[in-house]
């Protein structure tokens, strides 16, 4: 079986087309992150999360109803889905309160258990972060993102020219920007948390390593073939480079997006919402090695080169 | 084939690494389907039979992270700031309070140690001043500079979190988890690892409890009395105060209307307002009568009020001198409601637990209700005899932890230095105060900062779930390469295969953990390892459309992908490296596997594959469809 078998799609010649797509999703994602804003997880602000598992299905509007005046702060309650013994669904209650632990747990049991009488609450997985450690966290991974930023970039300009240093990293920006984006878009949306947290993060930068898996490999292409045909134009190399590599390009990306949707829907709640951010991550990323990180280079090439090389266009 | 010979070796000695770290874990899973077979006795008796290899199979099984299999996690730090209070003790002043607080902000704010902030905004408070005013031991006296000091203080930080990660792991080994691990992290922090901890309450009293055991002296109960009469008054003054002030304009009202007529509405209102605001104190305290060392009693909802209308400073000038009010463990069980007593207690401890040689969990003869038997040293015996000399018909307060768990009337002497705690719920709790007790002191209080615990059962569906994703994935992703590249895929899908057994056997021969992210990790290996084999094949198919022979298609293909391959795999590689440092816990799982699988994933697609094609083409003259 073969798709995108010696294809020759003007890719480089509609990368205006690219263009408008990203400044769109690009704007939107800015939009959406500066109006709508993300949603940080107890990780890097501090808190307490309980998931509580009933012998009754308890509603979260309720639920909700009960705890807000013995927390003092309004909870968020979501629903955590097939951890029950039989498959029921639990209630993930998260809030801010900075008391004893054991003390909120018996308070949200006991209050629960007063509600609803026939319902036997118990916790069955806590996620406590103090303010101090949330610090810790949200400094480590502040410095995790901008370490591999750094060294991605400095391998890509030691491997390749800078022109292809910086298509890779207007790539990675542009991927996380608008992975983040849809993140800001969709929260509160779907039915499962979609809080910025560390597994985010580990998500988030593997999607900086896929998104520049695919544009090396361009660029490796790209970096051949100019070898190769030196006589033709810098365009048609690149789209030609593009064009070859597109059928690989798809296959991978077709591979790990499945099994990045296995994750999503067996790995169960806790991984929910970091194999979403891989499923948009992955998406994104293979479009973008083709229409930002190429375009770029080719943009970069055109500007630079032009003086000299004005023959060859 | 020629010159393969090593290629073919690499594989068969990794395979046979693999498969060696791998074995227990195989026992393991084995041994765990017939243990569940047998019935609870046979169950015990062959576990006490081969205890000793069931411990060996366990111990080199591949680690389940406790997301896995059930747990609690905690981070806890040790307080610095406390402990550089404990060594300023009464030298300590406002100055030091205050060089104290700025540091305390700055380490949390800039991540830097706390000694390391105190000793800096000191300096820049007074470049002159010395560290010697606060802090002496043998080595440091009034002259030493403040260098000296410094290196004292970090050493007895260091000392803090070494003695407090002693203290866990003895009260963790006392209190019996099976597996238990207890790590430093950074320079201040401890971590714990309880696997299948069904109460997770009680480990953290375990964990946090200071065991900070006194014996006090109570005030004299005539004093007590007037001044929880002066403090009740204190409230009521208060009260008049504010409704003097809600009356204003009400009498302006008054005078304007009729200056003569009684209006009836506005004395109940006055009343009524009266009644809201009430005496706060009586709102929430039930005074004890004359003659006790009980102040009152409070309600279990009321207690956070009760604290903050007694932190008055005006309030605790009234208690009498040097006493302070301290919670009774144990509620009295008048009424539905549970009520607290309150007592007053001398704030200097009489003795301390330090004294105490050994302690025994027992139960009252007459009442079967559980104690603590205590036995101390001939100092702490000789004080002790002193103490209850000296104060028959008087209660002393047995303090744990600020929290008095009783305060018996001395009847007469008492010599030989035997002491109980009574007063306890249950023996569990008489266990724990043993445990923490024998285990020694903490040095400072600690605190946990962070905690997570996974329920059994939720355990047990993160492990089906992880392992559903894992067979899912891997079949998906199979099928799809064998469809795509036929005979190729297949050779691919066999590399896969060896693969995992490679990530797993690198996992359990560097003793690393198996986490839900780390599945995930090893999931999203096998999307990206076939990705070597797709740049390799995508160039065989290019190379053959050029009509080259199989063979030198396959040589061409190999050749030239295998710079694209190690740029795309190198980048996602330093990732790992970065999540792996930076990150903590489960994240670190995930960088683990995807590193393990990037290492794997290369060897198996380019070297195992090569082997498979070189043996099929050259050495057997067969063909490989390339789809």
């Amino acid at each position: 079986m073969r798709i995108f078998e010696n294809t020759n799609y003007n890719l480089v010649g509609s990368r205006k087309r690219g263009y408008a797509v990203s400044g769109i999703l690009l704007l939107l994602s800015l939009g959406a992150i500066l109006i709508r804003g993300l949603e940080i997880g107890i990780d890097f602000r501090g808190g307490m999360e309980f998931v509580v598992e009933s012998d009754e299905i308890l509603e979260v509007t309720e639920v909700r109803a009960v705890l807000t005046p013995v927390l003092e702060t309004s909870p968020e309650i979501k629903t955590y889905s097939d951890v029950g013994a039989e498959g029921q669904d639990a209630l993930l209650i998260r809030t801010a309160s900075e008391g004893e632990t054991s003390e909120v747990q018996m308070l949200i049991i006991q209050s629960i258990s007063d509600a609803f009488p026939d319902s036997n609450p118990r916790v069955i997985k806590t996620d406590i972060v103090g303010p101090r450690f949330a610090e810790d966290l949200k400094r480590g991974s502040f410095y995790a993102v901008l370490g591999s930023l750094l060294v991605i970039f400095l391998y890509v300009m030691l491997r390749f020219e800078w022109r292809f240093g910086l298509g890779a990293v207007a790539a990675l920006f542009h991927d996380v920007l608008i992975t983040l984006g849809v993140f800001s878009l969709l929260q509160g949306i779907m039915p499962f948390s979609m809080q910025i947290d560390q597994a985010i993060i580990a998500a988030f930068l593997t999607i900086v390593g896929y998104s520049l898996n695919d544009t090396v490999v361009i660029f490796d292409r790209i970096r051949e073939y100019t070898n190769l045909f030196k006589t033709e134009p810098y365009k048609t190399v690149v789209n030609r480079s593009v064009n070859t590599t597109l059928s690989r390009t798809f296959v991978t990306s077709g591979t790990t997006l499945l099994v990045v949707a296995t994750l999503f829907m067996f790995g169960g709640e806790v991984l929910r919402g970091f194999s979403f951010a891989l499923i948009i991550g992955i998406i994104i990323g293979t479009y973008s090695s083709v229409f930002v990180a190429t375009p770029v280079v080719v943009e970069l090439y055109n500007r630079s080169g032009s003086a000299k090389k004005a023959g060859q266009r | 084939m020629q010159g393969n010979g090593f290629k073919v070796g690499a594989v068969i000695f990794f395979l046979a690494l693999s498969a060696w770290y791998l074995f227990p874990s195989l026992q393991g899973i084995s041994l765990n389907n017939r243990l569940e077979e047998m019935g609870q006795e046979e169950r015990t008796d062959y576990e006490r039979e081969n205890y000793s290899r069931i411990e060996s199979i366990k111990e080199k099984s591949l680690n389940l992270g406790l997301d896995l299999q059930g747990g609690m996690h905690t981070t806890m730090e040790v307080g610095l700031r406390e402990l550089l209070v404990q060594l300023a003790a009464e030298r300590r002043d406002d100055a030091f309070d205050q060089v104290l607080a700025t540091a305390d902000e700055r380490s949390q704010e800039e991540g830097i140690s706390l000694i390391d902030a105190f000793v800096e905004e000191f300096e820049r408070r007074d470049p002159d001043a010395r560290l010697s005013r606060y802090f002496r031991s043998e080595t440091i006296t009034r002259r030493s500079d403040n260098a000296d000091v410094t290196d004292y203080l970090r050493t007895q930080g260091t000392d803090a979190i070494e003695r407090a990660m002693q203290v866990i792991r003895n009260r963790v080994d006392r209190y019996g988890v099976t597996e238990p691990s207890i790590q430093t992290q950074g320079s201040r922090r401890i971590v714990v690892e309880l696997p299948g901890i069904d109460d997770p309450e009680r480990v953290r009293r375990l964990l946090k409890g200071t065991a900070r055991l006194e014996f006090r002296l109570m005030a004299d109960p005539g004093e007590l009395n007037s001044s929880l009469q002066r403090i009740i008054n204190y409230y009521e003054v208060d009260v008049a105060v504010e409704a003097d002030s809600v009356e204003v304009p009400a009498e302006e009202d008054i005078a304007e209307e009729a200056d003569t007529s009684f209006d009836v509405s506005q004395l109940l209102a006055e009343t009524e307002g009266l009644d809201d605001v009430g005496n706060p104190l009586l709102d929430v305290l039930i005074p004890a009568g004359q003659g006790s060392v009980v102040f009152g009693e409070v309600s279990v909802q009321d207690t956070a009020t009760f604290n903050m209308l007694m932190a008055d400073p005006d309030v605790q000038a009234m208690l009498p001198r040097d006493i302070e009010l301290l919670y009774d463990a144990n509620p009295s069980g008048t009424g539905g409601a549970e009520y607290y007593p309150v007592l007053a207690v001398n704030m200097n401890a009489e003795l301390t637990g330090d004294v105490i040689t050994d302690a025994r969990s027992d139960f009252d003869q007459t009442t079967n209700q559980p104690l603590v038997d205590m036995e101390m040293n001939s100092e702490g015996a000789r004080v002790w005899s002193r103490l209850t000399g000296a104060n028959v018909g008087k209660n002393v307060a047995i303090v744990l932890d600020r929290v008095v768990y009783s305060y018996p009337t001395v009847i007469g002497q008492i010599s030989g230095g035997r002491s109980q705690i009574t007063g306890l719920a249950s023996q569990e709790e008489s266990d724990d105060i043993v445990t923490v007790l024998k285990s020694g002191a903490l040095p400072a209080p600690v605190e946990i900062v962070e905690e997570r615990t996974v329920g059994p059962s939720l355990g047990i569906v993160a492990r089906r779930s992880g392992f559903m994703s894992l067979l899912v994935g891997l079949s998906i992703v199979a099928l799809f390469m064998i469809v795509y590249y036929r005979g190729g895929g297949m050779v691919a899908d066999l590399a896969l295969l060896i693969n995992i057994i490679f990530i797993l056997g690198i996992l359990a021969g560097f003793n690393a953990t198996l986490t839900l992210p780390g599945i995930a990790g090893i999931v999203l290996t096998i999307g990206m390892a076939v990705d070597a084999n797709v740049l390799i094949f995508e160039r065989v198919r290019e190379e053959q459309s050029t009509g080259k022979t199989l063979k030198a298609s396959i040589d061409g293909g190999y050749g030239k992908a295998l710079s694209a391959i190690v740029d795309a795999n190198i980048t996602t590689f330093f990732v790992g490296i970065i999540l792996y440092s930076f990150g903590v816990g489960p994240i670190q799982g995930f960088a683990v596997t995807l590193m393990a699988g990037i290492l794997a994933s290369l060897f198996s697609a380019i070297v195992f594959t090569r082997i498979i094609f070189d043996y099929v083409v050259i050495g057997r003259r067969g063909i490989v469809n390339f789809g």
